[in-house]
């Protein structure tokens, strides 16, 4: 969990793609799962998603995601069939529409969250929320905002790891409970978690402005963002996808 | 020059003073240890000085502190902090990038250094502290010692002509220790840097500092050079705060030969005493 947001090294085509082509890439397959209603074209998307995931060398890492993605749908697919009610019995309560709606409705999620999770794999988060204020003009205390989110999440997972170890020295036996048992054991230390986040952030706050927070403008960044060949053919794959899923 | 007058300050919510009464004058090209037990008011004093009190923790504020002609009151948090330059003593809280290199490009971007001394700046900064080779790295990859490291660096690199720094050696070993105060040192000595250090690995203050500071319960008890501060050492244990065991050293020696001894700041000095004493 704790690596799966995390920034992988690498010089591949979709390292040194534009950030900007990034999240337009990323926004276009959501925006391809959601208009197209063909089981066979959102298997396709995802091959696409696993592809971007290959060809940039993150294969592992793709997998992870893939198979932490698969637990929720396998979950969301029993719902799914379990409570539609049209079309033909196939088999109990469960029928061909159900079926189908369910497979659709979990590819969809897994279509959509894949390049979400993968471009946080692919791009160093400072290059994402740089090229945003740089070539959207979005204002730097978005950016930033998000930035800080994205890079405090393993250090939450850190202190709640410290904490659960605390309280396991103290008797605590986290590592014999299971499910929801295990869930309720670990509710009650939010608060201190929350605590120690909100404390910590107001000082990451100090240290921002005291290195010139409010100094930064648009055209503060060291690293310009400029627009290759690569980042054209990318645009034009995505736009590719997109008209596939309204036409076919 | 840093000269803080009557200066006492509470926290908002705050029962008691964190600060009463500090009269501190730091003359431009100093450097002040600060030492004292837990809670004594060390981290507040620093705040003072780079103005985050009282810009960031407001609170009641009296006395006044004037940084290089500039009153910390009246002056943005934005002008002190090309004067200042604060490491502080989380440094998990410190840090704002996920990557090293971004930490250090922060601050320079921001206070506008030209393109073209960008790199040189970084490559000096961390080359400085030692940690050129974990310029590539993820802060979540490293260590505690390390994090610590890429902190001094990412301030260093912004060259600010006072440096205040909340012990900054708090999860270095010993020989890294070492290495930050001899880096203090040398920033100190060539470049005319002044120097504000919290610290309380009191060996190591006391050789490197020239000025000490001993603060108990949010007033300054003692305060003037290295070496007449330690000349009181009764007075800082009875507060807590321990001495080299080299000054010890030279005061049971004064107590056993009935004759005064000077105060031993440094190895090289006891060992002269002792051999002075031993023929």
């Amino acid at each position: 969990m704790n690596n799966l947001f995390q920034y992988v090294p690498g010089n591949s085509l979709i390292h040194r793609m534009n950030p900007v082509t990034k999240i337009f890439l990323t926004i276009i397959i959501c925006v391809a799962a959601f208009v197209t209603d063909r089981l066979l074209f959102l298997v396709g998307l995802l091959a696409v998603d696993l592809l971007i995931g290959i060809v940039a060398g993150v294969a592992n890492r793709t997998w992870n995601i893939f198979r932490g993605l698969l637990k929720i749908a396998v979950f969301l697919f029993l719902l799914q069939v379990l409570l539609t009610r049209k079309g033909t019995p196939v088999f109990w309560i469960i029928t061909d529409q159900g079926l189908l709606t369910a497979g659709k409705v979990v590819l969809r999620l897994v279509v959509v969250c894949m390049p979400l999770a993968l471009v946080l794999a692919v791009t160093r988060i400072t290059d994402l929320t740089n090229a945003m204020v740089q070539v959207l003009h979005v204002p730097y205390q978005y950016a930033f905002t998000l930035s800080t989110a994205i890079r405090f999440i393993p250090q939450f997972l850190e202190e709640m790891s410290g904490i659960m170890e605390a309280q396991t020295a103290r008797g605590v036996a986290f590592d014999k409970a299971r499910g929801l048992k295990k869930f309720s054991m670990i509710l009650p230390l939010c608060a201190p978690l929350l605590i120690s986040s909100v404390r910590r952030t107001d000082q990451t706050a100090v240290a921002a402005e005291v290195r010139g927070f409010r100094l930064r403008t648009r055209e503060s960044g060291y690293k310009k963002y400029p627009f290759t060949a690569v980042d054209l053919g990318a645009v034009l794959f995505s736009l590719a996808l997109l008209a596939g899923a309204i036409l076919l | 020059m840093i000269q803080i007058q009557d200066f006492s300050f509470t926290y908002k919510n705050g029962e008691n003073p964190a600060l009463q009464e500090i009269s501190l004058t730091v003359p431009d090209g100093g450097f002040l240890g600060i030492i004292g037990p837990a809670g004594a008011g060390k981290t507040t004093l620093a705040r003072a000085i780079a103005g985050i009190i009282p810009h960031h923790y407001p609170g009641d504020f009296y006395g006044s502190v004037t940084v290089n002609g500039l009153d910390t009151v009246d002056s943005k948090i934005v002008d002190l902090s090309r004067l200042v330059g604060m490491v502080f003593q989380d440094v998990e809280s410190q840090i704002i990038s996920p990557l090293v290199e971004d930490e250090l490009l922060y601050g320079l971007e921001n206070f506008g250094v030209p393109r073209e001394e960008i790199p040189g700046r970084m490559e000096e900064a961390l080359a400085k502290v030692g940690v050129s080779d974990l310029r590539e790295r993820s802060i979540a990859s490293l260590s505690g010692g390390q994090r610590q490291k890429v902190a001094i660096a990412s301030i260093i690199a912004l060259k600010p002509k006072i440096l205040v720094l909340d012990e900054p050696t708090g999860e270095l070993d010993p020989r890294s220790s070492r290495q930050i105060f001899s880096l203090l040192k040398e920033l100190n000595e060539e470049q005319g840097i002044t120097v504000i250090l919290i610290e309380q690995k009191i060996m190591l203050l006391c050789e490197f500092a020239r000025q000490l500071a001993v603060l108990s319960k949010g007033r300054i008890i003692r305060q003037g050079e290295t070496r007449d501060v330690l000349s009181h050492a009764d007075e800082l244990q009875a507060l807590g705060v321990n001495c080299p065991r080299v000054t010890t050293l030279s005061r049971m020696l004064s107590e056993k030969t009935r004759a005064e001894q000077p105060v031993c700041i440094n190895l090289d000095e006891a060992e002269n005493m002792v051999r002075r004493l031993i023929p």
